[in-house]
């Protein structure tokens, strides 16, 4: 694949998503190769993976499509949050696809949280783009998640822009 | 009731803390007074205000005093169960994003460093 063609593909996954689908896009100064490393190199993914004080284990990253993908959190109050996964398409400085739908090997799996997410990453001036398409189950899926009790969950996500971003400013 | 005129970014950064949306999960359930409320979370008092504070200026729930007890209920106008949903799913990712923004930039400009002394 190109560098062209996976721009075709970005457009594309972009003008296909949903209403419901996430589409999260940044510019950097970075080159792609460093946005690659940041991602491809587990040791690296659990530095920004979770926010602080929360910590990242990576329990499983086979970088091939088919290749098992599952991250681990822990909170500083014992809350914990597993995610086992797949990656699906991997193509080296562009274009990485994973899903919580499947484990390693491809095996079918009824995550928590259903996703697939399409991260491309392309040249932009003199820098790069990177794109996130984060798509969810359906409207239905949604509403059984939730008479499963799917909000008590809630408390073991993780997310917390304030801290790492005022860290860093 | 408050007249608010909340960002979309507020609301995304209100339920982007753990905590936070343990809260608002909780109060799904039905109104709860603050001390009920934080009776399941490891934490001082003021630190648990402090993040009722930031939910409650989001517009996602509202607090009422009676004699000495307060009580807090989410606000239902604010986001539909779906929509909260979806917000907590792109504060999830709107943030890792961020988080990995800057780790890339700063790796970059580390390997940068690390290049022109080995060019000296």
């Amino acid at each position: 694949m190109t560098a062209n063609d996976v721009n075709k593909a970005a457009n594309k996954a972009t003008d296909n998503a949903k209403p419901d689908d996430l589409v999260i896009s940044r510019g950097l100064r970075a080159p792609r190769s460093a946005l690659w490393r940041a991602w491809s190199e587990p040791e690296l993914l659990k530095q920004w993976w979770c926010p602080k004080p929360w910590t990242t284990e990576v329990r499983a990253f086979d970088l091939r499509a088919g290749g098992a993908f599952h991250t681990f959190m822990q909170g500083p109050d014992g809350g914990v949050s597993d995610n086992p996964g797949c990656f699906l398409e991997v193509v080296p400085q562009s274009r990485l696809v994973f899903t919580s739908m499947l484990t390693g090997g491809w095996r079918p799996a009824t995550p928590w949280l259903g996703f697939t997410a399409i991260v491309t990453m392309t040249d932009e001036g003199a820098g790069s783009r990177y794109i996130a398409t984060v798509m969810h189950p359906d409207e239905a899926t949604r509403k059984r998640h939730e008479q499963m009790g799917f909000f008590e969950g809630w408390d073991t996500v993780i997310t917390q822009l304030d801290d790492f971003a005022s860290a860093l400013r | 009731m408050a007249n608010y005129t909340v960002t979309v970014s507020e609301v995304f950064q209100a339920l982007a803390d753990p905590t936070r949306c343990a809260i608002v999960s909780a109060l799904v359930g039905g109104a709860q007074t603050v001390s009920r409320l934080a009776e399941p979370f490891d934490m001082a008092l003021p630190s648990f205000l402090k993040h009722l504070t930031i939910l409650e200026r989001s517009g996602l729930i509202r607090t009422s005093k009676l004699g000495r007890t307060r009580t807090c209920e989410l606000v239902p106008a604010r986001l539909s169960q779906a929509e909260q949903w979806i917000a907590e799913q792109r504060a999830v990712w709107e943030s890792r994003s961020d988080r990995m923004v800057d780790f890339v930039e700063r790796l970059h400009q580390e390997e940068q460093i690390h290049d022109s002394k080995r060019r000296k």
